[in-house]
């Protein structure tokens, strides 16, 4: 028999039954929601996940969609390599 | 130090970048894929007048426009972070960190994904990368697929699927829970897609145009909708059976679909297995919005607009010195009115630059005229209230200005 979970954050590999569970037992942010079950917080930086964990938040806490955005953006934005990152030039 | 630097090549960023250009200012595009053009790339369709909407085509006359007025196109390149700094903005990439007078963000829109059980396994792909994979990497994205996700998006971009001779067997809904619920109704899927309607290029209408008028006769339309679907372009749309789950071992090898009932909840023993070697995911779009959220800028949630949107103006300026802002980050809608909107910007930016011409004034004045006529044209609005939302965002913007007074 396969496994029949909906899986919402493919990096972290967190499943929809895992977040509602979370979300209607602690009725947090959606910040709380990701920092309890990790959702969002892979490889892809929640490229993939971000909009449904705060869909699931919504939709557990009754809020209407705040105008600040729920999860905040930090850079960098995409995954880049150390290299990158700390790159050392004379401007 | 460059004058302008347009993060995204799409409609809006290209043609920011000419207007920049013919204005005389040093301007730079940067794009993450390996092609300009961003969702131009994608589109073939038919338009009501019966003459056909090539994508590419347009994509390559914007291209050699700007190559034409030495504007640096640069592909494969992600702008990973920026900042402000007294004079100026820095821009850092994954070629090299760049200093910018003006910075405009034409980062268009990302995919919302429908998550069901098996969503994850390959095969299974997001309906704009099907789109991307035939139309531009002439991919064969498999030999018979369903598409899951009923909207306008979706079926303009089977419609090219099958154009390119891949047989897409079924359009269904998605099996209902708590993150797709909004997609998974059949009225409201009905109503969304009657609005459209009317002005949607297709066959699509003809079908709808029977019930449209009277909120009646759409629950009856929904309530007695064929168990067959109903055929457009001679593949059957199914408002009345959902995908409730995608099925394989290693790949995907099929749906089971069931028929549901008029809110969208399964009917037990109705189940069915639909065999299938790719499936499309079609949630619809919503701005991507990165950058403008690293940046500092404000932003407002505006449904219409398809999500989170940074505040502007009609000029494309947000409230932070030097940050502009077109296309579909200010909002979901067509190729068309993103390409205006570039003008827009690239007006309001050699305006600012450059302070001393009258005449762009002028110019700048018109081309916020041509978007909303493009806006008022449009064959596909994705949204039906797209104009509140364009008021409600503008509107925002005065205010912001006013409480930083």
């Amino acid at each position: 028999m396969r496994d029949h979970k909906t899986i919402i954050c493919r990096c972290e590999e967190v499943s929809l039954e895992d977040l509602v569970r979370t979300a209607e037992s602690y009725r947090c942010s959606s910040r709380e929601l990701k920092l309890r079950t990790r959702a969002g917080m892979g490889q892809c930086g929640g490229r993939t996940c971000r909009a449904l964990v705060d869909s699931i938040t919504q939709k557990c806490t009754n809020d209407s969609t705040p105008h600040d955005i729920p999860l905040g953006y930090q850079a960098p934005i995409r995954p880049i390599t150390f290299s990158i990152m700390g790159e050392k030039k004379d401007e | 130090m460059i004058d302008v630097i347009i993060v995204g090549a799409g409609p809006a960023g290209l043609s920011a970048a000419n207007v920049c250009a013919k204005n005389g200012l040093k301007v730079k595009v940067v794009d993450e894929f390996m092609k300009a053009g961003g969702r131009l790339l994608g589109q073939l369709h038919e338009e009501p007048d019966g003459t056909w909407w090539n994508g590419i085509e347009e994509a390559k006359k914007l291209s050699e426009d700007a190559q034409e007025l030495n504007v640096a196109v640069e592909c494969g390149v992600s702008v990973h972070n920026i900042k402000q700094e007294k004079s100026y903005w820095k821009v850092y990439t994954t070629k090299g960190d760049f200093k910018t007078r003006a910075l405009l963000l034409a980062t268009g829109a990302a995919e919302t994904s429908l998550p069901i059980p098996g969503w994850t396994l390959p095969g299974v792909m997001s309906i704009g990368a099907a789109q991307v994979m035939t139309n531009v990497h002439r991919v064969r994205v498999g030999e018979r697929g369903v598409v899951i996700g009923i909207n306008i998006l979706s079926a303009a971009i089977t419609r090219e699927l099958q154009l390119a001779g891949i047989e897409v067997s079924s359009m269904y809904l998605p099996g209902k829970n708590i993150v797709t619920e909004d997609a998974a109704k059949p009225l409201s899927t009905m109503k969304s897609m009657l609005k459209v309607a009317s002005l949607a290029p297709s066959k699509l209408i003809r079908l709808g145009s029977y019930f449209m008028k009277y909120e009646s006769l759409q629950s009856l339309a929904v309530r007695f909708y064929p168990k067959n679907g109903m055929k457009v372009w001679g593949m059957p749309v199914h408002l009345r059976k959902a995908v409730l789950e995608i099925v394989g071992d290693k790949k995907v090898e099929g749906v089971k679909v069931a028929q549901v009932d008029v809110n969208g909840e399964p009917i037990l023993s109705t189940e069915k297995f639909v065999p299938a070697d790719f499936v499309c995911i079609a949630g619809g779009l919503y701005p991507l919005v990165e950058l403008a959220a690293i940046s500092g800028c404000p932003f407002q949630y505006i449904a219409e607009l398809g999500g989170h949107v940074p505040v502007h103006n009609e000029n494309m300026k947000t409230p932070i010195d030097g940050l502009y802002v077109a296309g579909n980050i200010t909002g979901i809608e067509s190729a068309k009115v993103a390409m205006k909107q570039g003008a827009v910007a690239g007006y309001s930016i050699s305006m600012d630059l450059l302070k001393t011409d009258v005449n762009i004034e002028d110019q700048l004045q018109q081309a916020i005229n041509h978007v909303k006529q493009t806006r008022n044209q449009a064959t596909i609005q994705f949204h039906p209230d797209i104009h509140s939302g364009r008021e409600k965002i503008h509107a925002s913007f005065k205010n912001t200005l006013r409480t930083d007074i």
